[in-house]
C-alpha cells in the first residue's frame, strides 16, 4: 500500500511537473501583469511590463499586450503636447483591450485613420466612472493638454458608487500569495478554464453550512420595478456627485455608450443637460458581423473597427463642424 | 453522487482508506461499511429511493432462499414469478407507467375517443432502477435454475445490489460473480489497485475529452436537425456514435477500475465495440453485462438457436425488442431495438454470428485489411445509424431526422454552438481511435507501454486532454443514468 501511496504521488508530481512545462512552452495559460497603486492612489499596471492575454483552453484568443510608462496597455507612451492633437480613450477592460494585441488596438485604428493625432488608452479592468474621473483628476495636468477625452461608460454597473475609493478586492490579488500562486502556469491555467471552481464551490458551500439560510422571499414585478427606478435615480444621483467632485469638462469630454442598455432617464438627463455621448448601439445592431469575441464578451476585431469608426466620425465632426 | 465530481473525489478516497486500514479485519465489518458507503453514494442523489433497493434487496434475498427451499418445482416457480413480478412491477411502475397509459390514450383516440391522459403521473425515474432490478433477478433466476446457492449473509447480499461503483448504471452482475467476491475475504493486492487506477483515468478521459466535448454539439444538432442540411446531421449522429460509447464505456471503465481499489473484479461491458466486424461481433462487444443478461435469462430459456430457424428468429427479435424498451420508455428505443434485430437477423441466417466471438480485427496484424475495413465501416454506418431513433426524442423527430437528410442532401460547413473549432474535435477522434485500435486486444488495458516513458507520456497526455477538453458550461451527466 505504501509503495503505490509514494508511486502515485511521484507520478502525479512528474505529471504537474510537464504539465507546468507544456502549459509554458504552449503558452496556454495567460500572463496577467502586476497591479499597484500610484502617490495619486490611481489604481494601474506597473509600468514596462509585456506579455500575453489567452482566452479559452485551447488558446482560442491570443494576443500580446504592452504596459507602457503611464502604466497602461498601449504601443505608445503619453506625452500630451499643447501643439499636437490628444484624443484619450479612458475605459475599463474593453478600452484596455487585452484581448487584441496592443498594436491593433481602437487607439491604433483610429491613427491609421486621422495620422496627425495621437491617442491615449487609459484602459484598465474594472475602471467603474469614479475610477475614471479621479484617474482624469489626478493627473489634471496631463489631461488638461488632450483635446478630446472619451469615456466609456455602462450605465449598470459604472455608476455604483458616488465617490472613488480605492478597490481594495483587486488590489489584493497582488498579494503575496497570490503572487506566489500565480507563478505556477498550470495554476493560472487551471483557474482560467474553470477547473478549480468546484472546489472553491465546496469551500463555500462547507463555509455557509454553518449559516442558517434565509428564506427566500418572492418579489412581485412592481417591486421589482420599483427598485429598478431606485437603482437608477441612485446612479444618476451618482453622476452628478462625480462630475462635481472631480470636474467634468463638458467641451472636451464626451460619452461612450450602448443605448441598448443603458437606462432611458440617464439617456435624458444626458440629452437635457448638454452632455455630449457616442452611442454605438445601432451601428451594433445593424452590424452584419459579430461584433463580440466567441469565447469572451469583449468587442472583436470587428467591434473594434466599428469603436473607432465611430469616434473618427466624432473627432472630425467635432473639429469640422 | 456521480463519478466526474469533486464529491466523488473526495469520497472514493476516504471509503478506501477506511475499507483497507481501519474495517479490514473482519470480512462483515468491512461489507457493513461497504454497504453504508455505497448507500451514502445513492443517498447523496437521493436518498428517498434507497427504499426501493433496500426493497428489491429483501424480497430476493427472502425468495432466493425460498426457492432453494421449496421442494416442488411448482412451489419455486411460484416464487420465481413472485420475484418478476415485484422487479418488474417497480420497473413497470417508475419506468414505464406513463408510456402504457400515454400509449393506451393514443391509441384509443385511434377509434374516436378522446381520453385526457389524466392518469399519468409525476413519476421520477430512480437512478439505476432497471440495473439493480436486474440484478436482483438474475439471483432468484439462478437459484431457481439450481446454478447458484443462496447466501445467508443479509449484509453481503445487500452490498451485492448496491456494491456503489456499479449501482447506478452497471456493469449487471451475475450474483456468481460478483456475490462470491463479497462473500470471501479480500486482500490488498497493489497490482490490481494499479490497474484500478489506470481505468478510472482512462474512464475520465473518455467521459471528460469524448463524450462531454462532443455533447454539445450532438444536442445542437439533433435539437435544431430542421435547420441543418444531410452533411450536419450525418455529422451529429456519428457524432453522437463516438459521444454514447465515450460516456458509457467511460463510466465502465470506471466502475471496474473502482472496484479493483476494492479488490473486486466486475466483468467487462465494453471490448471495442466500434472496431467490430459485423452487427453480431458488435452485440459481443457493446454493453456485455446487459447483452449476456438477457442471453442467459431470455434467449437461452426461450430455446436460443436450438428450436430451429424461424423460432430462433423469433427468439432474436425479442431479444432486441426487450433491449429496446428496457433502454426506456419510448418507441425510438422499440424501433432501435428492432432495426438491430433486422441488422442481426441476415448475419445469424449466414452463420456468421458467432465467427468473430474470440478474435480481434487484425489480429496478429499491425493494421487491419482493406475487407476489415470496409466491414469496420460497414457495421459503424448500420450502428449509427440505429441511433438516430436512440437520440431523437419522438419517433415524429426521429423520422423527421431521416427525411431532412434525403431531402436536404447538401454540405455546408458546422459551427461548434459554443464556438469552438471544429477541426480539433475531428482530430481527437482520429487519435482517439487510433489509440483505441492500438490497445483493442485487451479492454482492461489502456495503457499497455513497455516502456515506462511512454506509459508516463501516455499518462501526461491523457490528463492534459482533460484540461484542453474540459468546460464548465456542459451537463456532465451520464446518459446512461436515464435508462
Amino acid at each position: 500500500m505504501k509503495k503505490i501511496i509514494i508511486k502515485s504521488i511521484i507520478y502525479l508530481f512528474l505529471v504537474i511537473i510537464v504539465l507546468e512545462g507544456i502549459v509554458r512552452v504552449f503558452h496556454l495559460g495567460k500572463d496577467t501583469p502586476t497591479r499597484f497603486l500610484d502617490s495619486y492612489e490611481v489604481e494601474k499596471w506597473v509600468p514596462n511590463q509585456n506579455g500575453f492575454s489567452v482566452t479559452g483552453n485551447r488558446r482560442q484568443n491570443f494576443s500580446e499586450y504592452h504596459i507602457n510608462k503611464s502604466g497602461f496597455n498601449s504601443y505608445r507612451e503619453f506625452i500630451p503636447t499643447k501643439e499636437g492633437i490628444e484624443i484619450a480613450l479612458v475605459g475599463d477592460s474593453f478600452i484596455e483591450g487585452f484581448h487584441q494585441d496592443y498594436y491593433n488596438s481602437i487607439g491604433k485604428k483610429i491613427e491609421k485613420e486621422i495620422p496627425e493625432i495621437e491617442v491615449y488608452e487609459y484602459g484598465y479592468a474594472g475602471y467603474d466612472f469614479a475610477d475614471q474621473l479621479h484617474l482624469i483628476h489626478s493627473y489634471k495636468q496631463q489631461f488638461d493638454l488632450i483635446d478630446n477625452v472619451i469615456l466609456g461608460i455602462k450605465f449598470s454597473n459604472d455608476l455604483t458608487r458616488g465617490e472613488y475609493q480605492v478597490a481594495t478586492g483587486r488590489l489584493s490579488l497582488e498579494s503575496p500569495i497570490n503572487k506566489l500562486l500565480k507563478k505556477s502556469k498550470l495554476l493560472v491555467y487551471c483557474k482560467s478554464i474553470g477547473i478549480l471552481d468546484p472546489p472553491q464551490e465546496l469551500l463555500y458551500r462547507i463555509k455557509t453550512l454553518a449559516r442558517p439560510s434565509q428564506p427566500k422571499q418572492s418579489i412581485s414585478k412592481e417591486e421589482i420595478l420599483k427598485i429598478k427606478q431606485k437603482k437608477e435615480k441612485k446612479y444618476l444621483t451618482n453622476f452628478e456627485h462625480l462630475i462635481s467632485k472631480y470636474g467634468y469638462d463638458k467641451k472636451r469630454y464626451t460619452l461612450l455608450l450602448d443605448s441598448r442598455i443603458t437606462s432611458p432617464l440617464f439617456i435624458s438627463y444626458l440629452q437635457k443637460h448638454n452632455f455630449d455621448y457616442i452611442d454605438f448601439a445601432q451601428l451594433f445592431e445593424s452590424s452584419k458581423h459579430n461584433t463580440t469575441l466567441v469565447y469572451d464578451r469583449h468587442w472583436n476585431n470587428h467591434g473594434r473597427e466599428l469603436i473607432a469608426k465611430l469616434i473618427i466620425e466624432h473627432i472630425k465632426k467635432k473639429n469640422n463642424p | 453522487m456521480v463519478f466526474n465530481s469533486l464529491d466523488f473525489l473526495i469520497f472514493l478516497p476516504i471509503v478506501f482508506i477506511c475499507y483497507w486500514f481501519l474495517f479490514s479485519k473482519k470480512i462483515k465489518i468491512q461489507n457493513s461499511f461497504l454497504l453504508l458507503a455505497s448507500y451514502l453514494f445513492y443517498g447523496l442523489w437521493d436518498w428517498r429511493f434507497l427504499f426501493l433497493i433496500f426493497a428489491s434487496t429483501l424480497v430476493d434475498f427472502i425468495i432466493g432462499q425460498a426457492i432453494y427451499n421449496s421442494n416442488s418445482d411448482k412451489k419455486r416457480k411460484t416464487w420465481l414469478w413472485f420475484s418478476v413480478i415485484f422487479n418488474v412491477g417497480l420497473l413497470g411502475f417508475f419506468k414505464y407507467y406513463n408510456f402504457f397509459i400515454d400509449s393506451w390514450v393514443d391509441f384509443i383516440s385511434v377509434f374516436g375517443y378522446d381520453l385526457k391522459s389524466s392518469w399519468t403521473l409525476q413519476i421520477i425515474l430512480p437512478v439505476g432502477i432497471s440495473f439493480y432490478t436486474f440484478q436482483t433477478m438474475s439471483y432468484s433466476l439462478d437459484i431457481f435454475y439450481k446454478r447458484l446457492k443462496p447466501t445467508k449473509d443479509f449484509i453481503s447480499f445487500a452490498t451485492f445490489v448496491s456494491f456503489f461503483p456499479q449501482l447506478v448504471a452497471g456493469p449487471i452482475e451475475r450474483a456468481s460473480n460478483l456475490l462470491s467476491q463479497i462473500t470471501t475475504k479480500r486482500t490488498f493486492d497493489s497490482k490490481q489497485c494499479i490497474e484500478g487506477l489506470k481505468l478510472i483515468l482512462w474512464g475520465m478521459f473518455k467521459k471528460v475529452v469524448i463524450a462531454d466535448s462532443i455533447a454539445p454539439i450532438v444536442d445542437d444538432i439533433f435539437a435544431n436537425y430542421t435547420d441543418y442540411p444531410a452533411s450536419t446531421l450525418i455529422l451529429g449522429v456519428s457524432l453522437f456514435s463516438f459521444q454514447v460509447y465515450g460516456d458509457f464505456s467511460g463510466y465502465s471503465d470506471i466502475a471496474i477500475g473502482t472496484s479493483k481499489l476494492f479488490g473486486i473484479e466486475l466483468m467487462s461491458n465494453f471490448k471495442f465495440p466500434t472496431f467490430s466486424r459485423n452487427v453480431a461481433e458488435y452485440w459481443q462487444r457493446w454493453h456485455v453485462s446487459l447483452s449476456t443478461w438477457f442471453r442467459h435469462y431470455i434467449y437461452i430459456p426461450l430455446g436460443g438457436n436450438r428450436v430451429g430457424k424461424i423460432k430462433s428468429i423469433r427468439n432474436i427479435i425479442i431479444i432486441f425488442l426487450v433491449s429496446g424498451f428496457w433502454h426506456g420508455a419510448n418507441w425510438t428505443f422499440i424501433v432501435w431495438g428492432a432495426i438491430h434485430a433486422v441488422l442481426y437477423i441476415p448475419v445469424f441466417l449466414m452463420g456468421r454470428n458467432r465467427i468473430y466471438m474470440n478474435t480481434v480485427v487484425a489480429e496478429n496484424r499491425w493494421f487491419p485489411s482493406l475487407t476489415e475495413i470496409a466491414q469496420i465501416i460497414l457495421t459503424f454506418s448500420l450502428v449509427t445509424f440505429s441511433r438516430v431513433f436512440f437520440r431523437s426524442e419522438s419517433i415524429t423527430d426521429a423520422f423527421g431526422f431521416i427525411k431532412q437528410i434525403i431531402s436536404n442532401f447538401n454540405y455546408e460547413s458546422y459551427q461548434h454552438p459554443l464556438g469552438y473549432r471544429m477541426i480539433d474535435y475531428f482530430i481527437l477522434l482520429g487519435l482517439f481511435t487510433v489509440y483505441e485500435f492500438r490497445i483493442r486486444r485487451d479492454e482492461r488495458a489502456p495503457f499497455k507501454f513497455n516502456s515506462k516513458i511512454v506509459r508516463f507520456i501516455t499518462y501526461t497526455l491523457v490528463i492534459l486532454g482533460m484540461l484542453l477538453f474540459y468546460d464548465d458550461r456542459i451537463d456532465r451527466s451520464f446518459i446512461y443514468f436515464q435508462f
